[in-house]
Protein backbone atom coordinates (compact mmCIF):
# COMPACT_ATOMS: atom_id res chain seq x y z
CA UNK A 1 0.00 0.00 0.00
CA UNK A 2 2.33 2.42 1.10
CA UNK A 3 4.64 1.75 -1.84
CA UNK A 4 1.84 2.03 -4.35
CA UNK A 5 1.25 5.31 -2.61
CA UNK A 6 4.64 6.64 -3.28
CA UNK A 7 4.90 5.22 -6.44
CA UNK A 8 1.80 7.82 -7.35
CA UNK A 9 2.95 10.83 -5.94
CA UNK A 10 6.54 9.87 -7.70
CA UNK A 11 4.67 10.12 -11.19
CA UNK A 12 2.52 12.92 -10.01
CA UNK A 13 5.97 15.12 -9.33
CA UNK A 14 7.37 13.80 -11.92
CA UNK A 15 4.47 15.05 -14.04
CA UNK A 16 4.96 18.26 -12.49
CA UNK A 17 8.37 18.68 -13.80
CA UNK A 18 7.70 17.78 -16.82
CA UNK A 19 5.02 21.18 -17.03
CA UNK A 20 7.05 23.34 -15.31
CA UNK A 21 9.91 22.23 -17.62
CA UNK A 22 7.88 22.96 -20.67
CA UNK A 23 7.48 26.97 -19.26
CA UNK A 24 11.10 27.60 -17.99
CA UNK A 25 14.46 26.28 -18.63
CA UNK A 26 15.34 22.58 -16.90
CA UNK A 27 17.75 24.46 -14.79
CA UNK A 28 15.31 26.98 -13.55
CA UNK A 29 12.88 24.91 -12.54
CA UNK A 30 12.31 26.58 -8.97
CA UNK A 31 11.60 22.36 -7.98
CA UNK A 32 15.25 21.66 -8.44
CA UNK A 33 16.73 24.43 -6.18
CA UNK A 34 13.90 24.34 -3.00
CA UNK A 35 17.10 23.27 -0.92
CA UNK A 36 18.73 26.68 -2.10
CA UNK A 37 15.92 28.58 -2.18
CA UNK A 38 15.43 27.68 1.95
CA UNK A 39 19.27 28.33 1.89
CA UNK A 40 18.00 31.80 0.38
CA UNK A 41 15.54 32.68 2.84
CA UNK A 42 17.48 31.81 5.81
CA UNK A 43 19.91 33.64 5.03
CA UNK A 44 17.30 36.91 4.60
CA UNK A 45 16.40 35.96 7.88
CA UNK A 46 19.39 35.87 9.76
CA UNK A 47 20.27 39.84 8.12
CA UNK A 48 16.92 40.60 8.42
CA UNK A 49 17.27 39.45 12.43
CA UNK A 50 20.61 41.10 13.53
CA UNK A 51 18.55 44.58 12.31
CA UNK A 52 15.82 43.74 14.44
CA UNK A 53 18.53 42.87 17.23
CA UNK A 54 19.41 45.99 17.22
CA UNK A 55 16.76 47.21 18.73
CA UNK A 56 14.40 44.50 20.53
CA UNK A 57 14.77 44.67 24.36
CA UNK A 58 13.91 41.05 25.93
CA UNK A 59 11.79 42.77 28.84
CA UNK A 60 7.72 42.59 29.28
CA UNK A 61 7.71 46.16 29.92
CA UNK A 62 9.82 47.06 27.00
CA UNK A 63 9.41 44.44 24.22
CA UNK A 64 6.74 45.50 22.64
CA UNK A 65 7.39 48.91 22.08
CA UNK A 66 11.11 48.39 21.38
CA UNK A 67 9.14 46.34 18.50
CA UNK A 68 6.82 48.93 17.86
CA UNK A 69 9.92 51.68 17.73
CA UNK A 70 11.70 49.45 14.50
CA UNK A 71 8.20 49.45 13.01
CA UNK A 72 6.96 53.28 12.91
CA UNK A 73 10.21 55.23 13.82
CA UNK A 74 13.21 53.32 12.45
CA UNK A 75 13.77 54.45 8.74
CA UNK A 76 12.32 51.28 6.57
CA UNK A 77 12.28 49.26 10.06
CA UNK A 78 8.55 47.94 8.90
CA UNK A 79 9.75 46.68 5.30
CA UNK A 80 12.47 45.18 7.08
CA UNK A 81 9.92 43.40 10.06
CA UNK A 82 7.93 42.27 7.00
CA UNK A 83 10.40 40.49 5.21
CA UNK A 84 11.67 38.97 8.33
CA UNK A 85 8.18 37.51 9.10
CA UNK A 86 7.34 36.75 5.50
CA UNK A 87 10.94 35.34 4.93
CA UNK A 88 10.03 33.05 7.77
CA UNK A 89 6.90 31.50 5.58
CA UNK A 90 8.70 31.22 3.15
CA UNK A 91 11.64 29.36 4.53
CA UNK A 92 8.93 26.76 5.58
CA UNK A 93 7.30 26.70 1.82
CA UNK A 94 10.71 25.83 0.69
CA UNK A 95 11.62 23.48 3.42
CA UNK A 96 8.62 21.03 3.07
CA UNK A 97 8.60 21.27 -0.84
CA UNK A 98 11.88 20.08 -0.16
CA UNK A 99 11.05 17.54 2.12
CA UNK A 100 8.43 16.08 0.01
CA UNK A 101 9.68 15.68 -3.05
CA UNK A 102 12.31 14.18 -1.42
CA UNK A 103 10.38 12.28 0.21
CA UNK A 104 8.36 11.44 -3.04
CA UNK A 105 11.20 10.71 -5.81
CA UNK A 106 12.98 8.34 -2.69
CA UNK A 107 15.85 10.66 -2.23
CA UNK A 108 16.10 9.23 1.05
CA UNK A 109 18.07 6.08 0.12
CA UNK A 110 21.48 4.43 0.93
CA UNK A 111 23.79 7.37 2.08
CA UNK A 112 21.06 9.86 2.02
CA UNK A 113 19.60 8.92 4.79
CA UNK A 114 21.82 11.70 6.36
CA UNK A 115 20.62 14.48 4.68
CA UNK A 116 17.08 13.19 5.36
CA UNK A 117 17.33 13.03 8.92
CA UNK A 118 19.68 16.67 9.05
CA UNK A 119 16.63 17.49 6.80
CA UNK A 120 13.94 16.74 9.32
CA UNK A 121 16.42 18.57 12.20
CA UNK A 122 16.58 21.28 10.26
CA UNK A 123 12.45 21.53 9.95
CA UNK A 124 11.78 20.81 13.49
CA UNK A 125 14.50 24.08 14.83
CA UNK A 126 13.35 25.92 11.60
CA UNK A 127 9.08 25.57 13.75
CA UNK A 128 10.75 25.77 17.19
CA UNK A 129 12.62 28.99 15.71
CA UNK A 130 9.09 30.17 14.04
CA UNK A 131 7.10 30.11 17.77
CA UNK A 132 9.85 31.59 19.98
CA UNK A 133 9.79 34.35 17.31
CA UNK A 134 6.54 34.95 17.53
CA UNK A 135 6.48 35.32 21.54
CA UNK A 136 9.56 37.77 21.61
CA UNK A 137 7.17 40.53 19.76
CA UNK A 138 4.95 40.05 23.35
CA UNK A 139 1.35 41.20 21.78
CA UNK A 140 -1.40 38.92 22.87
CA UNK A 141 -0.85 36.01 20.48
CA UNK A 142 2.57 35.98 22.62
CA UNK A 143 1.28 35.67 25.24
CA UNK A 144 -1.58 33.18 24.58
CA UNK A 145 0.90 30.77 22.81
CA UNK A 146 2.72 31.18 26.32
CA UNK A 147 -0.13 30.20 27.70
CA UNK A 148 -0.80 27.52 25.44
CA UNK A 149 2.58 26.12 25.38
CA UNK A 150 3.01 25.91 29.50
CA UNK A 151 -0.45 23.94 29.75
CA UNK A 152 1.02 21.68 26.75
CA UNK A 153 3.91 20.77 28.78
CA UNK A 154 2.74 21.12 31.67
CA UNK A 155 0.25 17.98 30.62
CA UNK A 156 3.06 15.45 30.51
CA UNK A 157 2.94 12.97 32.97
CA UNK A 158 5.48 13.20 35.58
CA UNK A 159 7.61 15.77 33.94
CA UNK A 160 5.58 18.51 32.94
CA UNK A 161 6.30 21.16 35.26
CA UNK A 162 9.90 20.35 34.83
CA UNK A 163 9.64 21.00 30.89
CA UNK A 164 8.08 24.07 31.50
CA UNK A 165 10.24 25.39 34.38
CA UNK A 166 12.88 24.74 31.96
CA UNK A 167 11.80 26.19 28.84
CA UNK A 168 10.29 29.56 31.24
CA UNK A 169 13.00 29.75 33.41
CA UNK A 170 10.26 29.82 36.43
CA UNK A 171 6.83 27.63 37.21
CA UNK A 172 4.91 30.68 36.29
CA UNK A 173 5.23 33.61 33.27
CA UNK A 174 8.52 35.48 35.08
CA UNK A 175 11.17 38.62 34.07
CA UNK A 176 12.90 35.28 32.61
CA UNK A 177 10.67 34.57 30.21
CA UNK A 178 11.48 36.78 27.05
CA UNK A 179 15.17 36.32 27.46
CA UNK A 180 14.81 33.26 27.30
CA UNK A 181 13.19 33.61 24.35
CA UNK A 182 15.29 35.67 22.95
CA UNK A 183 18.22 33.22 23.41
CA UNK A 184 15.86 30.18 22.07
CA UNK A 185 15.23 31.98 18.81
CA UNK A 186 19.01 33.00 18.15
CA UNK A 187 20.39 30.29 19.31
CA UNK A 188 18.55 27.35 17.46
CA UNK A 189 19.38 29.66 14.36
CA UNK A 190 23.34 29.37 14.64
CA UNK A 191 22.51 25.22 15.35
CA UNK A 192 20.70 25.34 12.37
CA UNK A 193 24.07 25.75 10.40
CA UNK A 194 25.25 23.33 12.17
CA UNK A 195 22.74 20.71 10.52
CA UNK A 196 23.16 22.61 7.36
CA UNK A 197 27.01 21.42 7.44
CA UNK A 198 25.90 17.74 8.28
CA UNK A 199 22.99 18.00 5.66
CA UNK A 200 25.66 18.62 3.10
CA UNK A 201 28.77 16.70 4.25
CA UNK A 202 27.64 13.75 1.96
CA UNK A 203 26.52 15.45 -1.12
CA UNK A 204 29.36 16.11 -3.34
CA UNK A 205 27.44 18.96 -5.55
CA UNK A 206 24.38 20.23 -3.77
CA UNK A 207 22.68 23.66 -4.61
CA UNK A 208 22.99 26.15 -2.40
CA UNK A 209 21.99 28.80 -3.84
CA UNK A 210 18.87 29.40 -6.35
CA UNK A 211 19.69 30.72 -9.80
CA UNK A 212 19.16 34.21 -10.13
CA UNK A 213 15.92 34.55 -11.71
CA UNK A 214 14.49 32.80 -8.65
CA UNK A 215 16.44 34.90 -5.93
CA UNK A 216 15.38 37.90 -7.76
CA UNK A 217 11.75 36.75 -7.62
CA UNK A 218 11.58 35.69 -4.05
CA UNK A 219 12.92 38.55 -2.87
CA UNK A 220 10.65 40.79 -5.07
CA UNK A 221 7.81 38.47 -3.97
CA UNK A 222 8.48 39.31 -0.47
CA UNK A 223 8.94 43.14 -0.89
CA UNK A 224 5.94 42.94 -2.30
CA UNK A 225 3.83 41.27 0.29
CA UNK A 226 5.89 43.31 3.18
CA UNK A 227 4.85 46.42 1.59
CA UNK A 228 1.13 45.61 0.57
CA UNK A 229 0.55 43.75 3.96
CA UNK A 230 2.71 45.21 6.46
CA UNK A 231 3.79 42.90 9.74
CA UNK A 232 2.17 44.32 12.63
CA UNK A 233 1.60 43.38 16.15
CA UNK A 234 -1.43 42.50 18.02
CA UNK A 235 -2.52 44.78 21.21
CA UNK A 236 0.08 44.73 23.92
CA UNK A 237 0.04 41.59 26.00
CA UNK A 238 -1.42 42.11 29.19
CA UNK A 239 -1.22 40.93 32.49
CA UNK A 240 -4.81 41.32 33.76
CA UNK A 241 -6.76 39.14 30.98
CA UNK A 242 -5.13 36.58 29.17
CA UNK A 243 -6.79 36.77 25.37
CA UNK A 244 -8.69 33.57 23.82
CA UNK A 245 -8.59 33.97 20.19
CA UNK A 246 -5.49 33.53 18.60
CA UNK A 247 -4.63 35.20 15.26
CA UNK A 248 -3.25 32.13 12.94
CA UNK A 249 0.18 31.86 11.46
CA UNK A 250 -0.35 28.24 9.32
CA UNK A 251 3.44 27.75 9.19
CA UNK A 252 4.23 27.72 12.17
CA UNK A 253 1.48 27.75 14.98
CA UNK A 254 -0.61 25.10 13.50
CA UNK A 255 -0.60 22.56 16.57
CA UNK A 256 -1.54 25.65 18.25
CA UNK A 257 -4.96 25.09 16.24
CA UNK A 258 -5.01 21.15 16.58
CA UNK A 259 -5.01 22.20 20.70
CA UNK A 260 -9.07 22.96 19.62
CA UNK A 261 -9.42 19.49 18.81
CA UNK A 262 -6.94 17.86 21.03
CA UNK A 263 -5.69 17.66 24.21
CA UNK A 264 -2.39 18.95 25.05
CA UNK A 265 -1.01 15.85 25.95
CA UNK A 266 -2.86 14.14 22.49
CA UNK A 267 -0.81 16.65 20.66
CA UNK A 268 2.76 16.41 21.92
CA UNK A 269 2.16 12.08 21.36
CA UNK A 270 0.82 13.02 17.85
CA UNK A 271 3.67 15.14 17.37
CA UNK A 272 6.49 12.55 18.84
CA UNK A 273 4.65 10.15 16.33
CA UNK A 274 5.25 11.94 13.35
CA UNK A 275 8.69 12.82 14.03
CA UNK A 276 9.55 9.69 14.84
CA UNK A 277 8.05 8.26 11.26
CA UNK A 278 9.70 10.52 9.22
CA UNK A 279 12.95 9.93 11.21
CA UNK A 280 12.20 6.40 10.30
CA UNK A 281 11.53 6.91 6.46
CA UNK A 282 14.75 6.11 4.83
CA UNK A 283 14.71 2.93 7.11
CA UNK A 284 11.00 1.73 6.21
CA UNK A 285 10.50 0.07 2.95
CA UNK A 286 11.99 -3.68 3.92
CA UNK A 287 13.11 -4.63 0.80
CA UNK A 288 16.11 -7.42 0.17
CA UNK A 289 18.96 -5.83 -2.08
CA UNK A 290 18.34 -7.52 -4.60
CA UNK A 291 14.81 -6.64 -5.07
CA UNK A 292 16.40 -3.18 -4.31
CA UNK A 293 18.51 -3.67 -7.55
CA UNK A 294 21.43 -3.71 -5.42
CA UNK A 295 24.63 -5.01 -6.43
CA UNK A 296 27.11 -6.69 -4.11
CA UNK A 297 30.17 -5.35 -5.98
CA UNK A 298 32.23 -4.31 -2.51
CA UNK A 299 33.49 -0.65 -1.87
CA UNK A 300 35.53 0.56 -4.68
CA UNK A 301 39.20 0.42 -4.62
CA UNK A 302 42.20 2.63 -5.74
CA UNK A 303 44.64 1.06 -8.27
CA UNK A 304 47.69 2.59 -6.67
CA UNK A 305 49.87 1.51 -9.91
CA UNK A 306 47.41 3.66 -12.46
CA UNK A 307 45.90 6.62 -10.60
CA UNK A 308 47.53 9.19 -11.96
CA UNK A 309 45.93 11.96 -9.16
CA UNK A 310 43.74 13.36 -11.47
CA UNK A 311 40.82 14.10 -9.52
CA UNK A 312 37.75 13.10 -11.76
CA UNK A 313 36.86 10.63 -9.70
CA UNK A 314 36.59 12.95 -6.83
CA UNK A 315 34.56 15.61 -8.80
CA UNK A 316 31.75 12.82 -10.06
CA UNK A 317 31.68 11.01 -6.48
CA UNK A 318 28.14 12.05 -5.28
CA UNK A 319 28.80 10.84 -2.06
CA UNK A 320 31.93 12.21 -1.35
CA UNK A 321 33.13 8.85 -0.50
CA UNK A 322 36.48 10.32 -2.50
CA UNK A 323 39.63 12.42 -1.22
CA UNK A 324 42.59 13.43 -2.86
CA UNK A 325 45.51 13.25 -0.59
CA UNK A 326 49.59 13.66 -1.51
CA UNK A 327 51.04 11.26 -2.86
CA UNK A 328 53.53 8.51 -0.92
CA UNK A 329 54.92 7.74 -4.31
CA UNK A 330 55.12 7.84 -7.99
CA UNK A 331 52.42 5.42 -9.69
CA UNK A 332 53.78 2.69 -12.01
CA UNK A 333 52.26 3.64 -15.10
CA UNK A 334 53.60 6.20 -17.30
CA UNK A 335 50.75 8.85 -16.82
CA UNK A 336 50.62 8.21 -12.93
CA UNK A 337 54.89 8.82 -12.80
CA UNK A 338 54.73 12.27 -12.32
CA UNK A 339 51.37 12.46 -10.31
CA UNK A 340 51.01 14.90 -6.83
CA UNK A 341 47.87 13.68 -5.72
CA UNK A 342 46.52 9.95 -4.99
CA UNK A 343 42.65 9.24 -4.68
CA UNK A 344 41.40 7.23 -1.11
CA UNK A 345 38.16 6.10 -1.06
CA UNK A 346 36.11 6.08 2.39
CA UNK A 347 34.68 3.03 3.00
CA UNK A 348 31.90 4.36 5.10
CA UNK A 349 30.97 6.31 2.56
CA UNK A 350 31.01 4.36 -0.80
CA UNK A 351 27.82 2.88 -1.91
CA UNK A 352 29.76 0.58 -4.28
CA UNK A 353 27.51 2.50 -7.01
CA UNK A 354 30.34 2.40 -9.59
CA UNK A 355 30.77 6.20 -10.66
CA UNK A 356 34.24 6.12 -10.37
CA UNK A 357 34.49 3.73 -12.28
CA UNK A 358 33.23 5.24 -15.33
CA UNK A 359 34.52 8.52 -14.22
CA UNK A 360 38.62 7.64 -14.20
CA UNK A 361 40.01 7.34 -17.49
CA UNK A 362 43.10 5.21 -16.05
CA UNK A 363 41.78 2.40 -14.96
CA UNK A 364 42.68 3.28 -11.55
CA UNK A 365 39.69 2.40 -9.91
CA UNK A 366 37.50 -1.04 -9.41
CA UNK A 367 34.98 -2.57 -7.80
CA UNK A 368 36.62 -5.68 -6.07
CA UNK A 369 33.73 -8.10 -6.64
CA UNK A 370 32.35 -6.72 -10.15
CA UNK A 371 35.63 -6.76 -12.38
CA UNK A 372 35.78 -5.46 -16.03
CA UNK A 373 35.70 -9.16 -17.03
CA UNK A 374 32.72 -9.71 -14.82
CA UNK A 375 30.91 -7.09 -16.84
CA UNK A 376 32.11 -8.61 -20.25
CA UNK A 377 31.30 -12.01 -18.93
CA UNK A 378 27.47 -10.78 -18.25
CA UNK A 379 27.38 -9.11 -21.91
CA UNK A 380 28.72 -11.78 -23.65
CA UNK A 381 25.85 -14.37 -21.86
CA UNK A 382 23.24 -11.70 -22.76
CA UNK A 383 23.88 -11.90 -25.62
CA UNK A 384 24.00 -15.28 -26.18
CA UNK A 385 20.62 -15.59 -24.56
CA UNK B 1 16.43 37.44 -35.19
CA UNK B 2 13.38 35.06 -35.62
CA UNK B 3 9.98 35.90 -34.30
CA UNK B 4 10.28 34.16 -30.55
CA UNK B 5 13.05 35.98 -30.23
CA UNK B 6 11.68 39.56 -31.26
CA UNK B 7 8.60 38.74 -29.11
CA UNK B 8 10.82 37.88 -25.82
CA UNK B 9 12.52 41.13 -26.92
CA UNK B 10 9.53 43.21 -26.99
CA UNK B 11 8.46 41.88 -23.25
CA UNK B 12 12.19 42.40 -22.22
CA UNK B 13 11.99 46.24 -23.33
CA UNK B 14 8.97 46.46 -22.02
CA UNK B 15 9.72 45.27 -18.74
CA UNK B 16 12.94 47.98 -18.77
CA UNK B 17 10.79 50.59 -19.30
CA UNK B 18 8.66 49.38 -16.25
CA UNK B 19 11.58 48.92 -14.67
CA UNK B 20 12.93 52.61 -15.02
CA UNK B 21 9.51 53.58 -13.62
CA UNK B 22 9.25 51.86 -10.75
CA UNK B 23 13.34 53.49 -10.18
CA UNK B 24 11.84 56.96 -10.53
CA UNK B 25 8.99 56.74 -8.02
CA UNK B 26 11.17 54.79 -5.98
CA UNK B 27 13.16 57.97 -5.98
CA UNK B 28 10.24 59.85 -5.41
CA UNK B 29 9.16 57.50 -2.30
CA UNK B 30 12.58 58.29 -0.68
CA UNK B 31 12.52 61.86 -1.14
CA UNK B 32 9.22 62.30 0.26
CA UNK B 33 9.45 60.35 2.80
CA UNK B 34 10.55 62.31 5.66
CA UNK B 35 6.86 63.59 5.41
CA UNK B 36 4.90 60.68 4.48
CA UNK B 37 6.59 58.02 6.37
CA UNK B 38 4.46 55.79 4.57
CA UNK B 39 5.63 56.66 1.17
CA UNK B 40 8.43 53.97 2.35
CA UNK B 41 6.38 50.98 1.39
CA UNK B 42 5.39 52.51 -1.70
CA UNK B 43 9.42 52.58 -1.87
CA UNK B 44 9.40 49.04 -0.40
CA UNK B 45 6.53 48.02 -3.16
CA UNK B 46 8.34 49.36 -6.39
CA UNK B 47 11.85 47.72 -5.19
CA UNK B 48 9.75 44.25 -5.15
CA UNK B 49 8.40 45.33 -8.58
CA UNK B 50 11.67 46.00 -9.88
CA UNK B 51 13.29 42.79 -8.78
CA UNK B 52 10.52 40.48 -10.50
CA UNK B 53 10.99 42.91 -13.37
CA UNK B 54 14.66 41.31 -13.55
CA UNK B 55 13.96 38.11 -12.66
CA UNK B 56 11.38 37.79 -15.57
CA UNK B 57 14.20 40.17 -18.09
CA UNK B 58 16.49 37.38 -17.04
CA UNK B 59 13.96 34.24 -18.19
CA UNK B 60 12.98 35.95 -21.26
CA UNK B 61 16.57 36.75 -22.30
CA UNK B 62 17.28 32.82 -21.70
CA UNK B 63 13.97 31.95 -23.71
CA UNK B 64 14.55 34.18 -26.47
CA UNK B 65 18.25 32.88 -27.04
CA UNK B 66 19.94 35.71 -25.78
CA UNK B 67 22.07 34.64 -23.04
CA UNK B 68 22.90 30.49 -22.09
CA UNK B 69 22.61 27.40 -23.44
Amino acid sequence: MYKRVLARLLRWTLRLDVVINRVYPEDFNPLYYTGGLSNLFLTVLILSGIFLLFYYIPSFNEAYTSVEFVTAQVPYGQIIRGIHRYSSDAFMIAILLHLFRNWFTERFRFSRDEPWISGMMLLLFAGFLGVTGYVLVWDQRAELLVAMTGNALASVPGIGGWLRTMLYGAPGTTNLLLPRMLYLHVGPAVVLYIFLWWHYVRIRHPKVWPPAVWTLFSLGLILIFCSLLPAVSQSQASPVATPTRLAVDWFFLLPYVVLTYLSPLWLILLGVVIVAYGLYIPYQLPETETAMGLRDSGVAEVVDANCTGCELCYYDCPYNAIVMVPSPHPGVTKAAQARKLLAIVLESRCVECGICIGACPFEALELPRLLETDIQERVLAACRS
Amino acid sequence: MDARAAAYGAWIAALSVLSLVCVLGIVWAEMTSVQHPEHRLVGGALIGIVLLAYSFILLFLRKGGFTGV
